[in-house]
């Protein structure tokens, strides 16, 4: 085997002038090159053998490309078959080589990607991705559902007048009403000052700035002054929604929350009006959604009643109307409020309120998978 | 309050199933909290008859009694004082469980036949406290002489009751009379009402009686005085249908003012007429500092805006709200004076909030009492004070009623009643429920004119009677639509897209969302505090000039805080005992004093706090713990994820932060932020002692201006980019912010990507400098860059880095 790494030596001594004339010996060098090449094409193990050898033979300083520059010194009559010839082996010894190879790479391959075999039951790399709040899952998945109803978010202050907290919303100081409100009252030597009890106070601050039409939801913080226990608690969430309108009815009420309901709960959901005390609202109601878990069949989620209360609503008061100076007999309109708290805890069965303001990873980390759409009731 | 059915039903002839009337009441607004079944325990357990009572042979306190109870007939053996042959008792057969009348536990226990000393006792004669009707254990219960023998006691004491929630607005049905009402419109029954005497057919009293000094606070007062009354116990039944309510009984005197009370609504009180000086009642206002002792045995100190009733010399009873001592009934009175008066409800409210004082009486005239009730109330009151005190005699009347009250009436259209529920009802539906509920409907020409009897005073608009129509005919005939006309078009609030974009980019960032309680402590702020100076960390103020709860839950904890990161802290520090590393952020608002009496500026800001290990515990996982720079890099892709860029680091110090690694974030020459690591003594605060505590806060509302003012253009890359690394040697103290800014400047607008790769300091580069590594990406938007352009580049750089960094690049 003539040794690699020096293209020239095969054919040293045959290019010199003493050679000249022998054409035979041309040919009979393109055939010996042919021959040994193949021989060490089959025999190669390798494809870096066969790499090698590429560039030992076909390469720029191959000694094939060595061996073709003689052509020219050639008599003029062979020269024409002489390169047919040359051409031809190196296509053949192309093909030879690229076919060698491919066998020789896929089982090279396998044995590599057998070598490479892993534990695929070895955890993952697991990018760490935090959870947004339940309590805002919510209030977005809401927004949303209202906005496809033409109800647009806003938002209201926490802190708040017993003006907009209270007379506002025909709760005269002096009423028995007002009793119903646990209220935080801050410290104040004017104007009675209040953590807003509810988010009903943005009813009269949207409607002073706008005209009717109106449509908007406002979900915020609100605060109770409560004992906290499993199912109160003092700083929490609620959505309020106010449409005012000319012919607006309690049955458009009904229709908006049934909507609701179903987008939250699912598709049969059917909503329950009872004729209920607030007073800015005239008439009253609240409104509770018939029981996923058991189709309103009665079981102990709903306390075997059938009904999940959601919220208090009912039709705008004329006082609340009036008092920002809507016209009460051309205008109607409806408002509810609800505890976004509550959706969450009746949607995944979450029984302990605190848990909310609790912020424990492991309870927020289990709101990582969001239910998309309107999901089942947690049993 | 509590309505026995039994009670209900003398006023209303119902025979419906106890759930489904409490269902119905609950949807029309009159809401069942609870039905009680009293007496359902009650087995084994019936109506008797003793006839004979013998001693007991082997021991003195014990006697022999048997007893009859239809087919039953045994021996007790009983130690019962009051036990006497011929009264009508209550036996409990073997295999009754009764409550152990020895002990407090109020445990059931299950009667077994058993000797007492010798003799077989075969059942037991029981006591209230052994039925749990009441605390009573010193003798056995006696039934009254009527009582029916042999039948289950269940079916002679036991009742159902229902619980009711009196919202505000329910005045009218607060009594058995206005349940009862309600019954009747929602059933179409006809009510009847009980046997009264007629105030008209009592003399009128002959001297002054009753003067009223306040009209105002007192519209009516009848007082009627009755003679020759007998005070003792109530009969069995009066005492049992209190007792069913909720009420306790005291005497057959105050029962009875207690019972028409519940019957009608409308309180009464009983005084002892000889102990009013002067025999005579005088409504007037308090004298300032005036005091009373009140049936509670409680002194109280009165202002002259409470309303009294008054003898000759002093006050003998808080108008509405409860009696005095003085003048209270007892065993020794003979003579009453009855009151039955209508009071200003918020004058009612007003003493008995004041005074924290709360009664069944005050509870009613708080709602509102009809002024025409008085009558009513009295007439029934004398009618039962006849029956529980046969020998009394009702002497003489005053009714002192300056301006009568008068229904009024309201005229509304028809067809408001659909165009606001949405559905309409037939006429002489309306018209029937309206009648129903004591209303007087006209219909004429599409007008409604309701006259409304004056005990609804919650009824003044249309909208009223729309309710009334609704709830009763059921709101389960409005149907589900929704709301047509004009759209509105829906703007998204810039502020709260911003949120929801902050949220998603901390999430994927790995934090999570917290919500905080919005008061603090004065230690929790003071620790982001100068001494005796302001507090908080990206708004400081004044700790006095925070805003404070009158009333906090928790009295250490009454200020409405100016910064998000304590309560945070107190997050990381509780989770960080179940984890070893917490990232949390918050999106909420901090209140800022805007002056005295004003409401505060409520600004929304973004906290971050960071703690612990950076990486999970697992094969990949560093073992580092997150620093300023994880704080700095995850602030830098939520600003750049909400399209703000150019925004600057300097450093800062802070009250309650590291004085070297603490940042102000600059944007046009203004503070929006403040993000660092806390000082250990911070941190010690707030139990994460011994841990590296990250923290920032920036102004979320400062973040909308800024995202919405830059525009960006985004265009599809073509050619490739070329990178280049280059070494910049500065001196140790100048920050790589400068470097990065020389960099930037000689680079010029080729320049689309700068990234700082290493930090390298040794003693070939001097041991005053630093060497920061960047790699420098460059893309032209028209053209494929050329070796030529960089070394142009690399020349301005070299010139800028010198002027504006006072460094050389390292070859």
């Amino acid at each position: 085997m003539v040794p690699r790494g020096d293209p020239a030596s095969l054919i040293e001594g045959c290019v010199s002038s003493e050679c000249e004339g022998h054409v035979s010996t041309f040919t009979e060098q393109l055939e010996r090159l042919r021959a040994q090449t193949v021989a060490e094409i089959e025999g190669a193990l390798s494809t870096a053998e066969l790499d090698d050898i590429e560039r030992n033979v076909l390469g720029g300083k191959g000694q094939l490309t060595a061996l073709l520059r003689q052509l020219g010194s050639l008599d003029p009559s062979e020269r024409p078959e002489a390169g047919r010839e040359s051409n031809r082996i190196k296509q053949e010894l192309a093909i030879l080589l690229a076919q060698r190879k491919e066998t020789l790479g896929s089982s090279e391959l396998v044995e590599r990607l057998e070598s490479e075999r892993i534990d695929i039951t070895l955890p993952g790399r697991v990018p760490q991705i935090g959870v947004i709040h339940p309590v805002f899952q919510m209030i977005e998945e809401l927004s949303d559902i209202f906005a496809l109803m033409g109800f647009q978010t806003v938002f209201g202050r926490e802190v708040e007048s017993g003006f907009y907290n209270f007379d506002q919303l025909n709760i005269p100081s002096d009423h028995p009403a007002r009793d119903v409100w646990d209220t935080f009252l801050v410290q104040s030597d004017g104007e009675e000052i209040v953590l807003r009890t509810h988010t009903s106070p943005m009813q009269a601050r949207v409607m002073e700035q706008t005209s009717p039409p109106v449509r908007v939801i406002v979900p915020g913080r609100t605060y109770r002054y409560e004992a906290q226990d499993a199912s109160h608690e003092w700083m929490f969430h609620q959505l309020e929604g106010l449409a005012v309108d000319e012919r607006i009815t309690l049955a458009d009420l009904k229709g908006v929350l049934q909507e609701l309901a179903r987008q939250l709960f699912g598709p049969r959901r059917k909503i329950r009006f009872r004729c209920d005390f607030f007073p800015f609202v005239e008439p009253g109601v609240d409104f509770a959604v018939d029981c996923a878990i058991c189709d309103g069949a009665g079981c102990r989620v709903c306390k075997h009643s059938g009904w999940l209360e959601m919220g208090g609503a009912g039709m705008v008061h004329r006082k609340v109307l009036e008092a920002v100076g809507y016209d009460a007999d051309k205008y109607s309109g409806f408002a509810f409020g609800l505890g976004i708290e509550r959706m969450v805890m009746m949607r995944h069965g979450v029984d302990d309120v605190r848990a909310f303001a609790g912020n424990d990873l492991r309870f927020l980390q289990q709101f990582a998978a969001k239910t998309v759409g309107a999901g089942s009731v947690a049993a | 309050m509590r309505v026995p059915l039994k009670w209900l039903q003398e006023f209303v002839e119902i025979d419906v199933d106890a759930t489904e009337l409490a269902r119905k009441l609950t949807l029309a607004g009159l809401e069942v909290e609870k039905i009680d079944h009293i007496g359902s325990e009650w087995d084994k357990v019936f109506t008797a008859v003793v006839q004979k009572v013998e001693r007991h042979p082997d021991a003195d306190r014990l006697v022999l009694a048997t007893v009859e109870a239809g087919e039953h007939q045994l021996t007790v053996v009983t130690g019962a004082p009051n036990i006497a042959a011929g009264q009508n008792v209550v036996l409990a057969l073997a295999g009754a469980r009764l409550i152990d009348g020895h002990s407090d536990s109020g445990q059931y226990k299950t009667l077994k036949p058993g000797k007492i000393r010798g003799i077989m006792s075969e059942g037991m004669v029981c006591s209230e406290k052994e039925l749990g009707m009441s605390d009573e254990h010193e003798g056995i219960l006696v039934l009254p002489d009527d009582a029916p023998v042999g039948l289950p006691l269940q079916d002679y004491l036991g009742d159902t009751v229902l619980e009711f929630e009196i919202t505000p607005n329910l005045a009218h049905d607060f009594s058995v009379l206005g349940v009862a009402r309600e019954i009747g419109a929602l059933y179409h029954a006809a009510l009847t009402e009980p046997g009264r005497i007629d105030l008209e057919s009592v003399p009128g009293a002959k001297t002054d009686l009753i003067t009223i000094d306040a009209p105002d606070l007192c519209s009516r007062y009848i007082g009627a005085v009755v003679r020759g009354v007998d005070v003792g116990p109530s009969p069995e039944w009066i005492a049992r249908r209190l007792r069913q309510a909720g009420v306790r009984s005291i005497n057959n005197i105050v029962d009875v003012t207690n019972y028409v009370m519940l019957e009608y609504g409308q309180p009464l009180h009983a005084f002892d007429f000889e102990r009013l000086a002067g025999q005579r009642i005088i409504v007037r206002r308090a004298g300032d500092g005036e005091r009373m002792e009140t049936l509670d045995h409680i002194e109280r100190v009165l202002d002259a805006d409470m309303l009294v009733i008054a003898d000759s010399d002093r006050a003998i009873a808080l108008a509405g709200v409860m009696g005095g001592t003085d003048t209270e009934v007892s065993d020794t009175t003979t003579s009453i004076l009855l009151e039955s008066a209508a009071f200003d409800m918020k004058s009612v409210r007003r003493t008995s909030r004041l005074l924290k004082l709360r009664s069944d009486a005050s509870a009613r005239f708080e709602r509102g009492v009809d002024p025409n009730l008085a009558a009513i109330g009295i007439g029934r009151a004398l009618e039962l004070l006849l029956q529980v005190s046969p020998g009394a005699e009702i002497v003489e009347a005053a009714d002192v009623y300056p301006a009568p009250a008068v229904p009024r009436r309201l005229t509304m259209r028809f067809d408001r009643i659909e165009h606001l529920l949405g559905v309409g009802f037939p006429e002489e539906d309306v018209i029937r429920v309206l009648t129903d509920l004591e209303f007087q409907p006209e219909l004429e020409g599409g007008d409604l004119t309701v006259t409304i009897p004056t005990f609804r005073q919650d009824v003044s608009i249309p909208e009223d009677i729309v309710e009334e129509v609704g709830r009763v005919l059921g709101y389960d005939n409005v149907p589900a639509t929704l709301p047509v006309g004009q759209t509105v078009p829906v703007v998204r609030d810039p502020n709260f897209l911003l949120q929801t974009k902050l949220r998603q980019t901390l999430t994927a960032a790995g934090a999570s969302e917290a919500i905080t309680y919005i008061t603090a402590s004065g230690s929790m702020l003071s620790t982001f505090g100068a001494n005796g100076g302001e507090v908080g960390v990206l708004t400081p103020r004044p700790l006095d000039s925070l805003l404070q709860l009158i009333n906090p839950l928790n009295a250490e904890r009454p200020y409405l805080r100016n910064t998000l990161i304590p309560a945070l802290l107190e997050t990381a520090a509780s989770n960080l005992r179940h984890r070893r590393g917490v990232k949390l952020f918050e999106l909420a608002r901090v209140y800022l004093p805007a002056g005295r009496n004003q409401l505060p500026e409520e600004i929304q800001t973004l906290g971050i706090v960071l703690s612990g290990q950076r990486d999970a515990l697992d094969r990949f996982g560093s073992n580092e713990p997150l620093d300023f720079f994880d704080l700095k890099g995850m602030v830098d892709e939520a600003l750049r994820q909400v399209n703000i860029s150019g925004v600057s680091y300097e450093p800062a110090e802070a009250p309650g932060f590291h004085p070297g690694r603490t940042a102000r974030i600059v944007a046009d020459d203004r503070p929006i932020g403040l993000i660092g690591e806390l000082h250990p003594e911070s941190a010690r605060q707030f139990d994460l002692e011994g841990i590296r505590v990250v923290a920032g806060e920036i102004d979320a509302e400062a973040l909308v201006e800024l995202s919405q003012r830059q525009k960006s253009s985004i265009s599809a890359p073509r050619f490739l980019p070329v990178e280049q690394d280059l070494a910049v040697v500065v001196a140790e103290g100048t920050p790589a912010a400068t470097v990065e800014t020389a960099l930037r400047a000689g680079a010029g607008p080729l320049l689309t990507g700068i990234a700082l790769f290493d930090v390298f300091r040794g003693p070939q580069i001097g041991a005053e400098n630093k060497s920061l590594a960047y790699r420098l990406t460059f893309t032209s938007p028209g053209r494929a860059l050329t070796d030529a352009d960089l070394v142009k580049v690399r020349g301005k750089i070299e010139k800028t880095v010198k002027q504006q960094a006072g460094g050389k690049l390292r070859v």
